[in-house]
């Protein structure tokens, strides 16, 4: 063979064998370090795992608010699907979620960009569609607030925006103790996307949130709401206003703003809707604000029961302006019967023995100008003027309730220092808060701000009150079966910067039982169409009120009061709204139910199948069982049978179950 | 002393250094389609079935191995024939795959005849040339002796199987070189396909290749007419090239773009590309152990048991893996070419040429697109990618190599 030829194709081998040699080496040893980087880069990722939002309980443990994981599917348009793997994909759909095929195919008429096929789908379905794959599709976890019982306490609850914070209510004050921390993990992803592995050292588990026990009573706030729904039927007006609260600690067991909204939807109402006027809106308090006056006076002992007082049979010239009574009538009355029978006049003045500055004094320490420090927000001060900006006439209208504006809390809250033996408590929503473990964080206790009146004198308003209910305005809140105290409330309403001589606003506040009071409750409607006066407005709101929840808590009235027979079916009407909330709500696997009630106060055990393992264990720990768990998720078996008499110490083993979708898949 | 006598022996008639590096390739192909396709369900039965394959080889290399020497050139004509006889019956009834009908499916299994035309192809080549009364120098001998070439690559573009047939074309120059072609006669035969492939690049290259052609014509003095025919030619190969391009299917258009640019189409055509260099660089020296090639096992580079098998090798055994594999070819590719340039007979050295070339071709298309020095050709590794009848043909073909090995005393 010619030489030169061999020469030259040895050389041309080795040449192409050196070319390959030297890019080998420029990508192995030269460029190793910046492709292993695209390599980690793209096989790894960090998934954010979000921490479950707390739950929100009534005092008694019915759940309001929990959690639940739907799932979206979406549809990639720009991968241009072939006709048959629409129809594929819309014959799934169909199948699963009972749309006609026509509505996807519908759906999937366009192209170029990603169209939502499914909003929102319960988890069930979801897993249905689970290992159902086709190009462009893919899923996104959207967890969901869920407000079990809709319009119930809305304006206390408050709703969350679409970007999961709170907004209002008790979701936006505690939204940091409720949103809990956002959890990573690093996965190995492949080259479609499918999470591979976990690298389970690197991942940092989420921290669910505290869960908020309110110090709402669910059934008081249902009892309220309907009362308020009622009488804004009967007596029309633009809204309705009710609280409800423990007079000795300062306790709200119910608030109600009517018309109320569904935090489900919160986007369906208006601005003016989601407000809760209870801690906004300011308004004249007109006769409610006598007790105050009343009571600064009987502190001071400037007046005495007997006295009669001469209230000009209703109208009354004072430094050129008239005062007059709206329940005319009396030339005299006594100081007892002022407060009964509310007048303006008397009230004028017998204020008048009253230093301004000592007057001023009792009225900021029954907390008016000031803020209540509910843990609600976008709570209003109202407004209290100094007494050097006073004018001749502003005691005297000061002492029935004009020139100074309050809100619903604040007038509540001092109405509670007057009857609980004279402290000013801060009124309070929020009972405790416990990690999702359910160890207690902070418990509240009651917190007083300071004494106001003494307790003689504290007595004595509650028998002044009883008065009013008795033989005075407030008539029409008298209960037979128990002892309830009182005083209405007309304030003609500033419209315009005059007051009006057809907007008012009725309101009582009411107490019971006399002798020791439980609950107390006001009631405010704003411009009544039917009625005017408080005590033909508000005060058989009241009554409705007070008499269903008294009825209700039977047992802690009975020492103190006879108790009329109940019509059986008020009972029963009631321990179904109670029973209510002990029902699981059925075919939702992620659903967070605490069925302690039963359970609790039978020692038996209950039935934990799909309880999340986090409730679960709430659960257990409550009744004082160890436990050892099996697996992740929903649970599925426990060792000892439902039912069953508990032991406490004992050990009952769970096992659960993954049943929910992780992370977005695309395919 | 009777032992060091055997193993004399045996070195002498078997070309034992040959044979271990094929079988270190093979060992390592082995490995490299287990680890490739451990996760992937829907190849999970490839690698028992390259170990059957590599058996069958086996048995067919000792066939080769043991049979007279000069039985391969009395089988050239028939084998070449039955090749084309495949080829055109392929076209007919073949199984389409990717767009492609290059298989007959025989049960589970598939059976590829351009891989067998390859022994056809190289045996009529060299049988065609080793005649007589050849004269390669002569426009009829060179366009016979291209006829009796072309015609299977002609049949193969037609599947279309455009990385096959880039081999034949190689086959048939590097041949036809051996053969001791004039330099005149290898710049007509290559010229136009240089200029075809230039023109893939754009208008500019076209003009600038012709421009080298025409500076060559001028150095070889040939007359005015015979020069003006060979430009025409040229400039014709150019125009038709476009044709091609047109004709090609558009995946493989795609391909041909994403080489000229590799970065235009990250997630298309070029993501095997990026994706198979990732692999490669991210194996460093030493690489990242049997099994532990991320690349590879989260499946970032599509089949890679068959074309892209060199990137398991890069990225679990490093720079060291890869470049044995390397060396173990060039030590192979230097045998034969030992072997070819001792032999006297010249159909068996042509023979051997032929073999060396498709190994060569197959070898530095496969790598090169690996580590991004040409396009996105899909042929296989020899000994190593995956693949019942690129295994067998290549083991026959080194069944020829160490047959003649055997009697290389006899033609020397």
């Amino acid at each position: 063979m010619n030489n030169s030829r061999v020469l030259f194709l040895i050389a041309g081998v080795f040449i192409f064998f050196l070319a390959i040699a030297v890019k080998l080496f420029s990508i192995q040893i030269l460029k190793s370090e910046e492709l292993k980087y695209l390599a980690e880069r793209q096989q790894t990722g960090i998934e954010n795992i979000n921490a479950e939002r707390g739950l929100i309980f009534d005092r008694n443990n019915v759940l309001l608010v929990y959690n639940r994981n739907d799932i979206s599917f979406y549809l990639d348009m720009r991968m241009a699907l072939s006709k048959e793997e629409k129809k594929k994909i819309g014959e799934k759909f169909s199948a699963v979620f009972g749309k006609s095929v026509s509505y996807y195919s519908d759906l999937m008429n366009v192209s170029g960009k990603t169209i939502c096929l499914e909003k929102k789908a319960p988890s069930e379905k979801a897993l249905l569609l689970k290992n159902f794959k086709a190009i462009g599709l893919f899923y996104k976890e959207e967890p969901t607030r869920i407000y079990q019982y809709n319009n119930l306490a809305s304006h206390v609850i408050g709703y969350l925006s679409n970007d999961l914070h709170g907004v209002n209510g008790i979701e936006k004050t505690f939204d940091n103790q409720l949103k809990g921390f956002n959890g990573q993990m690093y996965v190995e992803k492949n080259a479609i996307g499918d999470m591979i592995t976990v690298a389970e050292e690197q991942t940092k588990a989420a921290e669910p949130g505290n869960n908020i026990i309110l110090s709402i009573n669910k059934s008081f706030q249902i009892i309220l709401e309907e009362e308020l729904k009622k009488g804004l039927e009967n007596f029309g007006g633009t809204s309705a206003l009710g609280i409800v609260m423990d007079p000795n600690n300062g306790e709200i067991l119910a608030m109600s703003d009517q018309h109320d909204f569904n935090p489900n939807c919160f986007w369906e109402y208006s601005d003016t809707l989601r407000r809760n006027k209870i801690l906004t809106d300011t308004y004249e308090p007109g006769s409610t604000f006598k007790t105050i006056t009343m009571s600064a006076l009987l502190d001071q002992k400037l007046c005495r029961d007997d006295e009669t007082i001469n209230v000009e049979n209703g109208k009354y010239k004072f430094n050129n302006v008239f005062i007059n009574d709206s329940h005319n009538g009396n030339s005299t009355l006594t100081v007892r019967g002022v407060l009964e029978q509310s007048s303006n006049v008397g009230m004028s003045k017998l204020v008048q023995r009253i230093d301004n500055e000592l007057f001023y004094k009792y009225i900021r320490g029954f907390g008016f100008g000031n803020y209540s420090s509910i843990d609600l927000p976008g709570e209003a001060e109202g407004s209290l003027k100094k007494p050097t900006g006073w004018t001749p006439i502003t005691k005297a209208f000061l002492s029935f309730g004009y020139e100074l504006s309050v809100t619903p809390i604040q007038l509540i809250s001092a109405y509670a220092a007057v009857i609980n033996g004279g402290t000013l408590f801060q009124p309070q929503i929020i009972k405790r808060i416990m990690d999702s473990k359910g160890a207690v964080l902070n418990e509240n206790s009651p917190k007083s701000i300071r004494s106001v009146i003494s307790r003689e004198t504290s007595a004595r308003m509650r028998e002044y009150l009883r008065g009013v209910v008795e033989n005075g305005t407030g008539k029409a809140a008298k209960l037979d079966f128990i002892s309830v105290g009182g005083k209405t409330g007309t304030s003609q309403k500033l419209v315009d910067g005059k007051y009006s001589k057809s907007h008012y606003n009725s309101s009582f506040i009411g107490f019971f039982p006399v002798e020791n009071p439980q609950i107390l409750c006001l009631v405010l409607v704003n411009s009544p169409e039917r009625g005017r006066y408080g005590g033909a407005v508000a005060a058989p709101i009241f009554k409705e009120v007070a008499e269903k929840i008294a009825k209700l808590n039977s047992k802690l009235f009975q020492s103190n009061q006879i108790i009329k027979k109940e019509k059986p079916e008020l009972k029963n009407h009631y321990s179904a709204i109670n029973s209510e909330s002990n029902i699981t709500p059925a075919s939702n696997n992620t659903i967070r139910k605490i069925d302690n009630n039963y359970a609790l106060k039978n020692n038996l055990m209950p039935d934990l199948s799909s309880y999340s393992l986090r409730d679960a264990l709430l659960c257990l720990s409550k009744l004082g069982l160890k436990y050892k768990i099996s697996g992740s998720g929903i649970v599925v078996a426990q060792s000892i049978t439902p039912g069953i008499k508990i032991q406490k110490g004992n050990t009952c083993i769970i096992s659960c179950q993954e049943s929910k979708i992780n992370g977005a898949v695309i395919y | 002393m009777l032992g060091l006598r055997i193993d004399y022996k045996l070195e002498d008639k078997f070309d034992l250094g040959l044979f271990l590096s094929f079988l270190v390739l093979f060992l390592i192909g082995l490995a490299a389609i287990y680890s490739s396709t451990l996760h992937n369900h829907g190849a999970g039965g490839n690698f028992d079935k390259q170990i059957f394959w590599g058996l069958t080889g086996f048995v067919v290399f000792f066939i080769v191995y043991y049979l007279p020497t000069s039985a391969f050139k009395s089988i050239a004509v028939p084998s070449y024939l039955i090749s084309i006889f495949f080829l055109i019956i392929v076209l007919v009834v073949g199984r389409r795959i990717y767009g492609q009908r290059s298989w007959f499916g025989i049960g589970s299994l598939g059976f590829q005849p351009s891989e067998f035309a390859k022994i056809g192809t190289i045996l009529g080549v060299a049988y065609f040339m080793s005649r007589k009364n050849v004269n390669i120098d002569t426009f009829k001998d060179i366009a016979i002796a291209l006829g009796i070439g072309l015609f299977p690559v002609g049949l193969i573009f037609l599947e279309p199987d455009m990385g096959t047939s880039f081999v034949f074309f190689g086959l048939i120059f590097t041949m036809l070189f051996w053969k001791g072609i004039s330099l005149f006669g290898l710049f007509i035969v290559l010229s136009p396909g240089i200029v075809a492939l230039s023109s893939l690049f754009g208008p500019l290259y076209f003009v600038f290749t012709l421009f080298l052609v025409v500076l060559a014509l001028i150095f070889f003095k040939k007359d005015i007419f015979f020069s003006g025919a060979i430009l025409a030619l040229n400039i014709g190969a150019g125009f038709f090239t476009d044709y091609v391009y047109r004709a090609l299917s558009p995946h493989q258009q795609k391909r041909i773009l994403t080489f000229i640019n590799p970065g235009s189409d990250p997630l298309g055509s070029g993501y095997n590309a990026i994706q198979a260099k990732v692999a490669i660089g991210s194996g460093g020296i030493f690489g990242k152990g049997f099994l532990n090639g991320n690349q590879t096992q989260l499946q970032y580079i599509p089949e890679q048991w068959t074309d892209f098998i060199y990137c398991v090798i890069g990225e679990e055994f490093g720079f060291i893996g890869s470049f044995i594999v390397l060396m173990l070819f060039l030590y192979i590719f230097l045998r034969i070419i030992k072997i070819a340039s001792f032999t006297k007979d010249e159909f068996i050295s042509l023979t051997l040429i032929g073999i060396l070339s498709v190994y060569f071709i197959h070898l530095f298309v496969n790598i090169g697109m690996v580590i991004g020095i040409i396009p996105v050709i899909g042929i296989p590794l020899p000994f190593v990618s995956y693949g019942g009848s690129s295994l067998l043909v290549n083991m026959f073909m080194l069944g020829i190599v160490a047959n003649i090995y055997r009697t290389r005393k006899n033609y020397t």
